[in-house]
């Protein structure tokens, strides 16, 4: 086991913070637009570098990734990924509340994208007495080939990856896409830190 | 010398005259940025603007501040931007509004009016939530000139598309080259079987090419293969695929084209050719070609069965006394002619 692997308490916790921070923020988002979000609770999964690189190459038919840095105290920080497929877009402007014609297509996945990041991790950093700043969103040019590349090339290595899979439903449709949170070795040690300090109080 | 000390200090008297030079301070760096810094209150009025927005805008202050964004910023998308602003506002969030998909929210003027092709200053914008101690919330819009970046990220972009139009066309003819004809042929040939469309393919050569190397000289062969390429462009249909395939060989790949079509085609390039005079330092020259017809058929089983197909009509062509057309239904297209 890599030293970076969370323990079974730390793993617990920590899912612990990322469903009640997804549980905020989807609230917050249900007030914002203004209708019933339900929201299935998240499923959480810490995978390895290799791993992830795997699973993201075997999945076919992937539409695009929104990236987006973040950024807190105590050193940690990473890169959110959102990876949608392509049935899950059709109705990202009716869930913003948009006129179809107002923003083009790439504008509406990265205002979701920067939304659901930013209102989770928001949620997440107050947590743990912390607070985030952020990079503006980038879709990924031609996600298809590239998402491997651009894993490859990140600005830090990581070693833990965290895919959050959410799942919102929006009245009368549902709306899909996972949350990949990448965290460098360094962050993870200042996380592993953080989520001792919070059993310790327990 | 700035003394951090005394700046620092906590004693009630200093303490005033202190935050007293950290405001100075801050309001110098805000007026010195190269960035753009507007404030707004809940209902979208504008609070605070740097010097950087007075100069690039040529507004007055007493007719800006105060006034709603939408009335002193009447370019603005009022509807989507109104949305964004109250996504700051109710999830506590930043937003972000890059050049890549807007080019600027904002009309200003740039640095750069020379060198760069659009009249407004690209932007990449920020807007973050700001909380006081005062009630209601304000948002900072940051407004950062990328003018530079998307220049550069366009020549970028222009430049990558000429060299992938290079790559795709040979240098003397300026028609498709080798590679990108067979690539073409490739997927039409693939399109063709998946749709169950019809696909034809003519090969042609250049009769006695070499004989008009020996006797005129590479230069006369140059502007013979550029002659015709030209001659032969200007017959064909704008999704015809036209390559130089080899020295004095052309293709034309025929999507949805039927054998007899092709044939009719190949007749035409045929006559034409032999009916231009072509004249090379006050010499006519007599060039003629020979072409091989295919249709693609339900016998093969990838692309490069089809061209040869059609080099065996050329070779037959060739063979029955040259400035012809051949098809692989030869006899029959022979006794028609």
């Amino acid at each position: 086991m890599s030293e970076f692997h969370l323990t079974e308490d730390q793993q617990d916790c920590l899912q612990e913070l990322i469903n009640i921070a997804m549980g905020q923020a989807s609230d917050q988002l249900a007030r914002y637009l203004d209708t019933f979000v339900y929201l299935k609770v998240p499923n959480i999964e810490s995978v390895d570098a290799k791993e992830l690189m795997h699973t993201l190459s075997q999945q076919k038919n992937t539409m695009a990734v929104v990236s987006q840095g973040f950024f807190g105290y105590e050193g940690i920080r990473g890169e959110a990924l959102l990876v949608y497929q392509e049935e899950d877009s059709g109705r990202i402007a009716d869930l913003l509340g948009y006129e179809p014609d107002e923003l083009s297509q790439d504008e509406q996945l990265i205002d979701i994208s920067s939304i659901l990041t930013t209102t989770f991790l928001n949620v997440f950093a107050r947590q743990i007495d912390n607070q985030m700043s952020y990079n503006a969103p980038k879709l990924l040019p031609s996600a298809k080939d590239n998402l491997s590349e651009h894993l490859q090339q990140m600005p830090f290595s990581w070693d833990l990856a965290l895919k959050v899979n959410i799942n919102y439903q929006v009245t009368d449709y549902s709306f899909n896409c996972n949350m990949i949170l990448l965290i460098p070795e360094t962050a993870i040690t200042n996380i592993k830190d953080v989520l001792d300090r919070i059993l310790a109080e327990f | 010398m700035l003394d951090f000390n005394a700046l620092i200090s906590t004693t009630p008297d200093t303490l005033t005259f202190n935050e007293q030079v950290l405001k100075q301070i801050n309001s110098q760096i805000a007026n010195q940025l190269n960035t753009g810094i507007l404030v707004l209150d809940a209902d979208f009025n504008i609070v605070i603007w740097n010097r950087f927005l007075q100069v690039h805008t040529d507004k007055v202050a007493e007719n800006t501040l105060g006034q709603s964004i939408f009335s002193a910023f009447p370019e603005l998308p009022q509807r989507w931007l109104s949305r964004k602003f109250s996504s700051v506002l109710q999830l506590n969030t930043p937003s972000f509004c890059s050049w890549e998909q807007r080019h600027h929210l904002f009309e200003l003027p740039h640095t750069r009016p020379i060198t760069t092709d659009s009249e407004f200053m690209a932007q990449n914008c920020t807007f973050l939530p700001i909380e006081t101690d005062c009630k209601g919330k304000h948002i900072c819009i940051l407004i950062e000139d990328v003018t530079d970046v998307c220049h550069y990220q366009t020549q970028l972009q222009k430049t990558l598309a000429k060299l992938a139009q290079i790559s795709r066309i040979d240098g003397l003819t300026q028609i498709y080259n080798r590679r990108h004809w067979q690539e073409s042929l490739e997927q039409e040939y693939a399109k063709s079987r998946r749709h169950g469309k019809q696909l034809s393919l003519v090969m042609l050569d250049l009769d006695h090419f070499k004989l008009l190397n020996d006797n005129y000289g590479h230069q006369c062969g140059d502007m013979v293969l550029i002659e015709v390429s030209a001659l032969i462009s200007s017959l064909l249909r704008v999704e015809d695929v036209f390559g130089r395939y080899g020295g004095e060989e052309f293709a034309i790949i025929l999507p949805e084209t039927s054998l007899s079509g092709a044939i009719g085609l190949a007749q035409r390039i045929c006559n034409s050719i032999a009916a231009t005079a072509l004249t090379y330092k006050d010499q006519t020259l007599k060039v003629t070609v020979s072409l091989g017809v295919a249709q693609l058929s339900a016998e093969e089983v990838n692309y490069e069965e089809l061209i040869t197909q059609s080099d065996n009509a050329l070779y037959q062509a060739k063979a029955l006394g040259r400035n012809q057309v051949c098809s692989t239904a030869c006899s029959t297209s022979l006794v028609i002619d």
